[in-house]
């Protein structure tokens, strides 16, 4: 640790940065100065307040450049695959491979959020009859058609099935422009009839183990397409030398999960955890530099931890975040209102479980994709945001919602109530879209509320 | 010692003071909200100290609240409407456990415990539906003003069922009902059991009696009685109800100055 924790804006950023190039702060080949991702269009970091450590400048820079990664890993005549839908499986099987570099073109939404709009890739999705009505994962219709964003994957594979209505439709209308799909399929996650052998999932779930071995017949399948694609064969030996590696990701995740949630005083501000959290499902498209950014941004997280030092107060109130946020703004707006987040869960929370290494891999792989909370009901996913709860201790929960994300909208109202049921506390539902600029204002008396409401709690 | 609370709400603006030495309103006021809330809300608390002969030097803290509440740049701080709403209606209705405002673009329903504090509350969305709003657009769209929706509501026979959850699109619902010849007190009567049953629907399965109505709608004739209706239980509606927020911030003024010793 080597400076007061405390959240600075890109501007002061700026000045910091010198100081740490100035010290001699080591720096990786990608890293430099947080602004000049805004010269590239990221006009939406000028918004954002960020951490102020070394080790939050270099997450920054991770995420800010895997574009560049894909773009030079495809000069460097590497293959491409993008794993769609599926959060956390099919890349830790592809990045088993020497010459594969896998990406989640998913993660496109984020770019009308980073870009302020400008990239116009929401335009071209509603172009394309993907409009407002469909979750802003559209937005990665207008990458494909622009091709401006990341390099056009050698090979697309996408779950389907138990996953998401709107990303089936996008993915299909993918498709539909010329772009093949692998296609594999995820059941629905339900629990075994009595007659069945039943299969406990990492997660706490369960499941029939002929749904265990359906999925694994679905990974063989694209087992079988990597290896033709990569002209390489996968052996047990080496898919288990991948699952350790994804989970030394896991584990950094778990450990700096349990120290941001726990610590006295909020250790690291919620936006730079849910960035580091995101690595766990792609690792930004270099599991090793992944390995490498947790690493770092673990060992400051753990020295505050020890220092007893951090970014807010030590009253701030205690909230569970459910669901990703469009405007990373947000997640600002609730530590300036005196909150910090105690736990949460964005929808990929088995891509943060550990894989079991006792197992086959390809069966340990086939458990986790059914663990993912979006493949089973909205009843196991509030069963493991109540256990999270309980864990970390949160005071309320905030649940957002993104428009026309149609897992957002359906489950939100039933996690609150049963949430509300086990533990009596607030539970707060609040919708953000991609730009929240006109809306703070609303947003801002939400948040205030709810801290509020928390600290009122606390004097009865 | 005296203290003010201001709710700067989206269509108005309300002062409340209050003399902490027997926890009296000394005084009040209140003025359309508009661009330069600021300006418009700092005329209006010198207007109230003039009118009621008190110095400014004697108001020992200011609260504001509301929607522009960050706007009132002379308030020594800020709290929201929800918990500001919820101490106002604690002061005037002790025994008070469920909270219904609505307000000019917001609703709110609020659950408080024993000692009148907030244990849980849901708000509308970013839609106007269930708020003031709504009523404004459907007086404008009838050509009647605000407060004769009461007796129009109570004047229908037969309310109109408003399907849609958003006001735009129950515009357009409206203009096929008027089209097709349904009375006017039917559209009423239908708007506001519309805006009832989308608070209820926000409230789930939580409203524990006595159930209160507060904010600029609650004076609205009829509202009350929708809301009773769609919740089964009884609605009272708050003494002077636009000014619960006001009145909440004052006290809260009183409270958290008092106790830091200014």
């Amino acid at each position: 640790m080597s400076d007061i924790p405390k959240r600075i804006t890109l501007e002061e950023w700026d000045l910091r940065y010198e100081q740490l190039a100035k010290a001699g702060t080591y720096q990786p080949d990608y890293g430099g100065p947080l602004s000049r991702h805004v010269e590239d269009g990221d006009q939406r970091l000028l918004k954002l307040r960020y951490d102020n450590s070394a080790a939050a400048l270099r997450l920054w820079n991770f995420l800010l450049t895997e574009e560049d990664r894909l773009h030079e890993a495809r000069a460097a005549g590497k293959i491409i695959v993008g794993t769609m839908k599926d959060l956390g499986t099919v890349p830790v099987m592809a990045y088993c491979f020497e010459n594969i570099v896998a990406f989640y073109p998913d993660g496109a939404w984020w770019i009308p959020c980073v870009m302020e709009l400008g990239a116009g890739l929401l335009q071209i999705a509603d172009s394309l009859g993907i409009d407002e009505s469909f979750c802003p994962v559209r937005a990665m219709l207008g990458a494909f058609v622009t091709g401006a964003h990341f390099p056009i994957p050698d090979m697309l594979i996408c779950s389907v099935g138990a996953t998401c209505d709107d990303f089936s439709a996008i993915a299909q209308r993918l498709n539909g422009l010329g772009h093949p799909i692998f296609w594999w399929e995820i059941p629905h996650r339900r629990n075994p009839e009595p007659d069945e052998t039943a299969v406990n999932l990492p997660g706490g779930f369960s499941a029939p183990q002929r749904q265990v071995e359906f999925v694994k017949s679905q990974l063989e399948l694209i087992k079988a397409a990597l290896e033709e694609l990569a002209s390489e064969k996968l052996d047990e030996q080496k898919l288990s030398a991948g699952i350790k590696k994804a989970n030394q990701v896991r584990r950094y995740l778990a450990e700096l999960r349990q120290l941001a949630f726990t610590a006295k005083i909020c250790p690291v501000p919620a936006l730079e955890m849910l960035i580091a959290e995101m690595l766990a499902i792609h690792f930004c498209s270099d599991r090793q530099e992944t390995i490498n950014v947790l690493k770092e941004l673990l060992d400051e997280v753990t020295s505050r931890v020890r220092a007893g030092k951090g970014i807010l107060d030590t009253d701030a109130a205690r909230i569970f975040w459910v669901n990703p946020v469009a405007d990373l703004q947000v997640m600002n707006l609730l530590e300036d209102c005196g909150g910090r987040i105690c736990g949460t869960e964005y929808l990929f929370t088995h891509a943060l479980d550990t894989i079991p290494e006792d197992l086959p891999p390809l069966e340990a792989l086939a458990q986790m994709a059914l663990a993912d909370p979006m493949a089973g009901s909205s009843i196991d996913r509030a069963g493991r945001i109540c256990a999270d709860i309980r864990r970390f201790g949160a005071e309320a929960v905030l649940i957002s919602r993104i428009p026309g994300a149609s897992h957002c909208a359906l489950e939100g109202q039933v996690i609150g109530e049963i949430v509300r049921e086990k533990f009596d506390i607030p539970i707060l539902e609040i919708e953000v879209p991609p730009v929240t600029d006109s809306m703070r204002p609303t947003v801002l008396t939400r948040l205030q509320a709810l801290v509020e409401t928390v600290k009122a709690r606390r004097q009865t | 010692m005296i203290y003010a609370g201001i709710d700067a709400g989206s269509r108005a603006i309300k002062i409340i003071l209050i003399d902490t030495e027997n926890m009296r309103v000394i005084a009040k006021g209140l003025t359309d909200q508009g661009v330069e809330q600021d300006r418009l809300a700092s005329g209006l608390f010198k207007r109230v100290l003039k009118q009621n002969g008190i110095n400014k030097k004697d108001v020992a803290a200011i609260v504001a609240t509301g929607y522009g509440r960050s706007a009132v740049s002379f308030a020594d701080t800020t709290i929201t409407e929800i918990t500001c709403h919820a101490v106002g209606v604690h002061h005037l209705v002790p025994e008070a456990m469920t909270v219904i405002d609505i307000g000019g673009q917001d609703s709110k329903l609020l659950q408080l415990d024993n000692h009148g504090r907030v244990r849980d509350f849901a708000m509308n969305d970013r839609c106007a539906a269930g708020t003031g709003r709504f009523l404004e657009v459907v007086a404008e769209r009838l050509g009647v003003e605000l407060g004769a929706l009461g007796q129009m509501a109570a004047d229908s026979c037969n309310p109109a069922s408003i399907s849609s959850m958003c006001v735009v699109f129950a515009e357009t619902e409206i203009t096929g009902l008027l089209a097709s010849g349904t009375a006017s007190e039917d559209i009423v009567a239908g708007v506001q059991a519309s805006i009832a049953s989308r608070i209820i629907s926000m409230a789930g399965r939580n409203v524990t009696p006595p159930v209160i109505f507060t904010g600029g709608v609650a004076m609205v004739s009829g509202m009350a009685d929708a809301m009773q209706t769609a919740l089964g239980q009884n609605v009272t509606v708050c003494h002077d109800p636009q000014m619960t927020g006001a009145l909440g911030a004052a006290i809260l003024a009183s409270k958290q100055f008092n106790a830091a010793g200014t």
